[in-house]
């Protein structure tokens, strides 16, 4: 697995899975909807497996000495080490952000979501929408990319809007406070995500590897 | 020993059958795979490969089977489907480093010795590279974990003359150092220069598997010509003049 994680990384990524992890940066925008840097993480995992296509790269690991299952348990490991520094990166902005920055007018007076453990809950949410639906969809295959990724934009962004308007209902105004509010509550909702995504992504991991299998390449 | 068995192998599609094919190859000779465009060859290989699963048979190789130990097996094989056609921008230099992480035998000094003999530039890419030097460059990745079986799918399709004619040197320089090859081609004057064996595929169906020498005396005998070319014609006119009646 080190081996396909390190030909994932030398060969197949696109420059532009790394290069969209600065999209974390986008935590700190006031007015803005930041979960769609969760989108933009995951958008740049899509430019990896659009790269690696045009490149041939399934036949030349599956030519490789390992099981095909290995193949797809690689493109799951690179996609969560990308989706997972990137949740790095939005879990430290969002520290600074309930701290030192939450006084802040910009955040004070946002009309849409601030950074809190609510935030950063919906965006393993996102990703293990990624997983499932891309991941899920392009194994099918192993060469359509852009189905799977129009599910999961579509999927994205209901997720997105549902995320921006729950903290508006009644008696959850608590979720977008900038200093964070009911913290136990958040985290709750943080560490449920948190099995969603790994639960979610191990099982469509299977799942992928099984239709992978009954592919002819 | 055979150092690939491969038993009653078929595979259905909706518009082509792979019927019951089978053949061995022995250590330290070379197979040609041949038959016209369609016949069925490419899909023999991938399946020898667990690249496509087939509806029966059996694969075999150094007492081992696919798929059951397809790690194992892939250690000890070598693949090449003609030119190297995969990441195409990158250096053959990063290819091979991250290539050699795969391989429990692989031998730098081996590599050095056939990039060097093949003049092949490291810091280029196989976008920079002719059809003939990619064959090469996909060759050294698979000598260089001395890969004792070959599978080469029509290796020498595109090449000029004078790479063919490198190729096929290449292969007999292989055999004497004991490695098997199997390739797939439907240029049969490449296999007159170098086969010992030959497996001919015609409409799925496996025509005949057996030494070179003895498949070209039994068709002269029979008055199907004299070379591989004009023994194919004979098998393939014979089954279009069929359809034609029909």
């Amino acid at each position: 697995m080190k081996s396909l994680l390190n030909k994932e990384i030398r060969l197949a990524a696109s420059p532009l899975s790394y290069i969209f992890l600065s999209a974390s940066l986008m935590t700190l925008l006031p007015g803005y909807p930041i979960l769609m840097s969760a989108f933009f993480i995951c958008f740049g995992v899509f430019h990896s497996f659009q790269n690696a296509r045009e490149a041939n790269d399934t036949l030349y690991t599956v030519l490789l000495p390992v099981k095909k299952a290995d193949f797809v348990r690689a493109k799951f490991a690179f996609t969560c080490f990308i989706q997972l520094t990137g949740f790095g990166l939005c879990a430290a902005l969002t520290a600074v952000r309930m701290t030192a920055l939450s006084p802040a007018a910009p955040y004070v007076q946002n009309a849409l979501m601030n950074a809190t453990p609510y935030f950063l809950a919906f965006v393993l949410l996102i990703y293990t929408a990624f997983n499932v639906l891309f991941l899920g969809g392009f194994f099918q295959t192993a060469y359509k990319i852009g189905m799977p990724f129009l599910s999961f934009g579509i999927a994205a962004l209901v997720l997105i809007g549902f995320a921006e308007t729950l903290p508006h209902l009644p008696g959850l105004g608590f979720l977008r406070t900038p200093a964070g509010e009911r913290l136990g509550i958040q985290f709750g909702l943080l560490i449920a995500a948190a099995l969603v995504y790994a639960v979610g992504t191990l099982l469509a991991c299977r799942r992928a590897e099984r239709r992978f299998e009954r592919i002819d390449l | 020993m055979a150092i690939l068995e491969v038993q009653g192998l078929q595979k259905r599609y909706p518009s082509f059958l792979l019927d019951d094919v089978s053949f061995s190859l022995e250590r330290g000779r070379i197979m040609g795979l041949i038959g016209r465009n369609g016949a069925g060859k490419t899909t023999t290989l991938k399946s020898i490969f667990n690249l496509v699963h087939p509806d029966a048979g059996a694969i075999r190789m150094f007492g081992l089977s696919m798929p059951e130990d397809e790690r194992a097996i892939k250690q000890r094989i070598g693949f090449a489907g003609g030119a190297v056609e995969y990441y195409r921008r990158k250096k053959l230099r990063e290819i091979a480093g991250v290539t050699r992480t795969f391989y429990d035998s692989w031998d730098d000094e081996a590599y050095r010795k056939y990039t060097s003999a093949f003049s092949l530039d490291e810091t280029k890419t196989p976008l920079q590279l002719s059809e003939g030097m990619r064959v090469k460059f996909s060759l050294t990745l698979a000598l260089s974990h001395h890969a004792e079986l070959l599978i080469l799918d029509e290796p020498t399709s595109g090449l000029d003359p004078v790479s063919r004619a490198e190729l096929l040197e290449t292969f007999l320089f292989l055999k004497e150092g004991g490695v098997s090859i199997l390739f797939s081609t439907h240029i049969t004057t490449d296999l007159e220069k170098c086969a010992d064996d030959i497996a001919y595929l015609a409409g799925g169906k496996l025509v005949a598997a057996k030494p070179l020498a003895e498949f070209l005396k039994e068709n002269e005998q029979a008055g199907h010509g004299c070379s591989l070319e004009e023994i194919m014609v004979h098998y393939e006119k014979e089954s279009l003049y069929e359809k034609l009646a029909e």
